[in-house]
């Protein structure tokens, strides 16, 4: 592999890698605008010229970094000179003199490009004197699809997002039109911007010109606090960070892993937490009295009487667990302990099936259909049928969902009020009802959890740890990026806590522990610890082949707050 | 030198050899029938001895570059005519397509057979559109004839030639934003390295020559590098060479001269100075070059001369302008032409061919600041060397010129407040 100097430090890189990859490498930070990684190479927005020196001859030019590629040993890059700073200067400059400078009504202020390289690199003055920048009338707030909009005034015209159409989406729907000082951005007739990744466009633009319909205005990002996440639209797992304010979630952006979804997401599953906020939240432990009325009680109480239920302790009969695909592999497991505990083979994940995305990634994409995150893991962590030591007559999800399965049972526990349509479902909600006792976990106050004998306020998943098991049997960590607020807390807690009951030896764990127990439990999983897992995650060695998961009847994607209502 | 004989432009008065039969009259396509009985090696050394280099503007051996095209049969080879002869001043390549297109084609011919390239495309400029019928006509004679196709001239080696039209696009004349062009895409320049010569039109190894270089080959191959080499200044500005003159001359048009010839005789050739006026400045090769002051009347114009004075041959279109001219105004209308072509892909080209016409427009309207002449090379200097593609550097040529050569000029707008020659029309 050649060597490389940068700035008097060597480094050592693959043959091709580009001076802006290498410079990284090192630690030197080369601006640019129209390079992207996984975007083809345009030299565009001159950013990033260096000097170069090749066997001793420096190169009678500055050259851009992102178009010169490291072969051969002996090239010696200089970022810091006068000349290279003069030039970066020049092109700040020439930047600016026609960009806006609204920078206190621009969503992209504080993550702004422009203004980031123009700390770094540009002047506090302005040598263009004229009356008026170029403006492109009638083009400040362009619909380019249903969630990109476009400022043209803002654009500085770096392809970044023709590029990411033609390329990675394949749909070619943006286009350079007009030419000089007036090119401009834009659609081609009849074919608006919305293919499923259009949104990736607003982040890969590296100025206000594109913003999200979704996140416009909604809040100043530098009000937002970040923690990696993982998206839950499918079973993709495609890594996310959630972006709120106090608790207030404003928009998902891809984090990039390259095992997954490489630096992009969906429009789809960034719509998803738009959720947690419109559907009705289960606030308190609930308990529905004899006449009918609910009651809210102390977790202590609540988790008493579960424990009694659980027990026996009331109504002889089998107990059932229904999973559900949104379950932490985490709580699936304890989920999974407690149905050791009671002695039921009566254990199913339902999971619905929603529309088929693909993600492009360098592997050649990656896809998934089911409505919910992880099936898989909630499978392996003990809550499929299988699962059980005798499962042979166990009941299956069909049977509880649409057949009378339910009727036999004294307990059944639903983990997740919000596990699937089927929650929302008048008639699987009254089937279901039919168990002696209905003690019902999750986030959402859905029919099912208002039809609950005893329902518990758990966090979803913005605000739990945990680990989800993606389509490729991938298993990735997430955080919690705020605590659950009220009386609301996470699975893990809760279940601990009823656990506990049983047995001692699990009360008060935390997630790290009880993925360690789950490692230590469970074969697929074997090896494995909570702190050393990789940040790209890891891939299982699960050798059986995932089977089609149980479809409850109304599959499809979770009902929006629009469906709910109406 | 009075004893030069016209070499390209011999057969421009003799409209016979507008057919096939006419121009094989005149010796046409012997350079052809030789090329074809050497090696493809043979006819590259040839070319390369004969030092000629590429008329386009940037003056490249033009045997170097076709050197460059990889040996071997994986992919196919194109060689592109680039007859986007669109810089304001130059009109030398529509002579040559309109009087004696079998020139250009038997100069394709050999290129083709020298890189082993089997297709060729001529990019005409899209305002050609005489050009380009005739040499359509032309090319189809060729065909007819067993010149181009199957088998050329009989020899088995299979050449097929295309004209593609642009569409008006100045950019479309910068090589890569022709193949762009070609392909099919918008006409924008690609960034470079990988040069054409090994990822080209649709991703294949191509030579892009210009329509007088390739004019230049047929001779060469016939009579000989040693001839060539014996035309013209040194043995690196060799050969004849059109200038296309225009301006304040009494007798525009373009001209054959050994390269290398004197401003002074070619002024004296074109009739001098239109009615007998004082020559202020001349702009030496094309809307691009710096402009040169009348003091430098006895430059000699080839290459290397012309470059050493400040300015460059470029594609020879000489532009004369007389002491009634305004300087300010001239170059403010080439920048306003810069701006209007600037592809819009690279910040400095885009940005900084517009803040300069603002700025001149502004000088020439009485509205300049003090400290616009350094303004106006601060940014050119920005521009120059850091764009895309050569269009930046060739927008900066006159403006760096004016402020650098005839600042007094400048400074005398600045401080009248206005232009002081006579208004005339055509000025935005």
């Amino acid at each position: 592999m050649p060597t490389v100097t940068i700035n008097d430090r060597a480094v050592e890189v693959a043959a091709g890698t580009n001076l802006i990859e290498a410079g990284q490498k090192v630690g030197v930070q080369i601006p640019h605008y129209c390079y992207h990684p996984r975007l083809s190479v345009v030299g565009q927005c001159r950013m990033c010229l260096v000097e170069i020196e090749v066997g001793g001859k420096k190169m009678p030019k500055l050259q851009t970094a992102c178009s010169t590629q490291v072969e051969r040993d002996g090239m010696v890059v200089r970022t810091g000179t006068p000349e290279v700073a003069e030039a970066v200067k020049g092109m700040m400059e020439f930047l600016l003199i026609n960009h806006p400078l609204d920078c206190p009504i621009c969503d992209q202020a504080g993550e702004c490009g422009l203004q980031d390289y123009s700390f770094k690199h540009g002047m506090a003055f302005s040598r263009f004197q004229f009356e008026d920048k170029r403006t492109y009338p009638g083009r400040e707030r362009i619909p380019l699809g249903a969630n990109v909009l476009l400022n043209m005034n803002r654009c500085i015209q770096c392809t970044r997002c023709v590029r990411f159409t033609e390329e990675i989406a394949k749909t070619g729907e943006l286009g350079f039109f007009n030419r000089g000082a007036r090119t401009e951005i834009g659609t081609f007739p009849g074919k608006p911007l919305d293919n499923p990744l259009a949104t990736c466009v607003v982040d890969v633009c590296p100025v206000g010109a594109l913003t999200s319909t979704r996140f416009r205005f909604a809040e100043r990002v530098f009000y937002l606090d970040k923690k990696p996440s993982l998206c839950t639209g499918c079973d993709i797992g495609c890594n996310i960070t959630i972006e709120h304010r106090k608790g207030d979630i404003k928009r998902y952006k891809p984090r990039y892993n390259p095992e997954v979804n490489d630096y992009w997401m969906c429009d789809y599953g960034r719509s998803t937490h738009e959720r947690y906020k419109a559907v009705p939240r289960l606030l308190t432990p609930r308990i529905k009295g004899g006449d009918g009325a609910s009651a809210a009680v102390s977790w202590k109480e609540a988790l008493d009487l579960a424990y009694r239920r659980l027990r026996g302790l009331g109504e002889e009969g089998p107990v059932a667990f229904l999973g559900s695909g949104f379950l932490t592999c985490e709580e699936a497991f304890l989920f999974a302990q407690l149905a050791d505990r009671v002695g039921t083979p009566h254990r199913a994940v339902p999971v619905d099936l929603g529309t088929r995305w693909t993600i492009p990634n360098l592997q050649g994409g990656i896809s998934g259909e089911e409505a919910a995150p992880n099936r898989r893991g909630t499978e392996l962590a003990g809550l499929a049928a299988s699962s059980a030591a005798t499962g042979t007559d166990a009941l299956g999800a069909a049977e509880m969902l649409t057949g009378d399965g339910a009727a036999g049972c004294a307990v059944l526990v639903v983990c997740d009020s919000d596990f699937g349509r089927a929650a929302w479902d008048p008639e699987t909600v009254a089937r279901l009802r039919r168990a002696g006792f209905l003690l019902v976990f999750g986030w959402a106050d859905s029919p099912l959890a208002q039809a609950a004998d005893l329902a518990l306020p758990l966090a979803h998943h913005a605000e739990k740890d945990g680990t989800f098991v993606n389509v490729e049997w991938r298993l990735q960590r997430f955080l919690a990026a705020y605590p659950a607020p009220g009386q609301m807390r996470s699975g893990v807690e809760v279940l601990t806590d009823l656990l506990g009951r049983f047995d001692s030896a699990w009360s008060r764990l935390d997630t790290a522990a009880v993925f360690d127990r789950l490692a230590a439990a469970v074969p697929a999983f074997a090896g494995l610890s909570w702190r050393h897992l990789p940040a790209t995650g890891v891939e299982l060695a699960v050798s059986q082949t995932s089977q089609a998961p149980p479809t409850p009847p109304g599959g499809g994607h979770p009902l929006t707050a629009e469906q709910i209502s109406g | 030198m009075a004893a030069f004989e016209p070499v390209l432009t011999r057969n421009v008065f003799r409209p016979e050899v507008l057919t096939f039969a006419g121009y094989r009259q005149r010796g046409g396509y012997e350079g052809l029938a030789k090329a074809l009985k050497m090696e493809p090696d043979a006819v590259i050394d040839e070319v390369k001895k004969s030092g000629l280099r590429g008329r386009g503007g940037a003056g490249f051996p033009a045997g170097l570059k076709w050197s460059f095209i990889p040996k071997g049969k994986d992919k196919p080879k194109y060689l592109v005519c680039n007859a986007d002869e669109s810089e304001p001043g130059t009109f030398k390549d529509r002579l040559l397509m309109e009087r004696d297109p079998h020139q250009l084609i038997e100069g394709c011919a050999i290129c083709c057979w020298a890189v082993q390239a089997s297709t060729c495309y001529v990019y005409i400029r899209g305002e050609y559109v005489k050009s380009a019928e005739i040499l359509e006509r032309a090319i189809r004679e060729a065909y007819e004839q067993g010149v181009l196709g199957d088998s050329v001239l009989g020899s088995g080696f299979k050449l097929d030639m295309w004209i593609h039209r642009g569409a008006g696009a100045y950019i479309c004349g910068e090589e890569t934003g022709m193949l762009e062009s070609l392909e099919g895409k918008r006409g924008q320049p690609r960034v470079k390295p990988p040069f054409p010569a090994v990822v080209g039109a649709f991703g294949a190894p191509t030579v892009i020559n210009n329509v007088e270089t390739l004019a230049n080959v047929p001779h060469i191959l016939v009579r000989g590098a040693d001839w060539y080499r014996s035309i013209g200044t040194d043995e690196k500005n060799t050969g004849p060479k059109l200038y296309a003159i225009s301006g304040h001359v009494e007798r525009p048009g373009t001209y054959e001269y050994p390269i290398g010839v004197t401003f002074r005789e070619m002024l004296e050739g074109a009739g001098g100075m239109y009615k007998g006026g004082t020559l202020k400045a001349f702009i030496p090769g094309g809307a691009s070059a710096p402009i040169l002051p009348a003091d430098k009347i006895d430059i000699k114009m080839d290459f290397d001369t012309v470059a050493k004075a400040g300015s460059m041959l470029g594609s020879a279109a000489v532009i004369v302008m007389d002491d009634t001219t305004c300087l300010v105004r001239a170059v403010a209308r080439l920048a306003k032409f810069f701006n209007h072509e600037s592809c819009g892909q690279c910040t400095p080209c885009r940005e900084g061919t517009n803040w300069m016409e603002l700025l001149l427009k502004r000088i020439e309207h009485g509205e300049g600041r003090a400290g616009d002449p350094q303004l106006l090379l601060s940014i050119s200097g920005n521009v120059g060397g850091n764009s895309l593609c050569a269009l930046g550097d060739a927008a900066i040529g006159p403006v760096r010129s004016l402020v650098q050569t005839f600042r007094p000029e400048v400074d005398r707008h600045l401080a009248e407040r206005g232009c002081p020659f006579p208004e005339r029309r055509f000025f935005a």
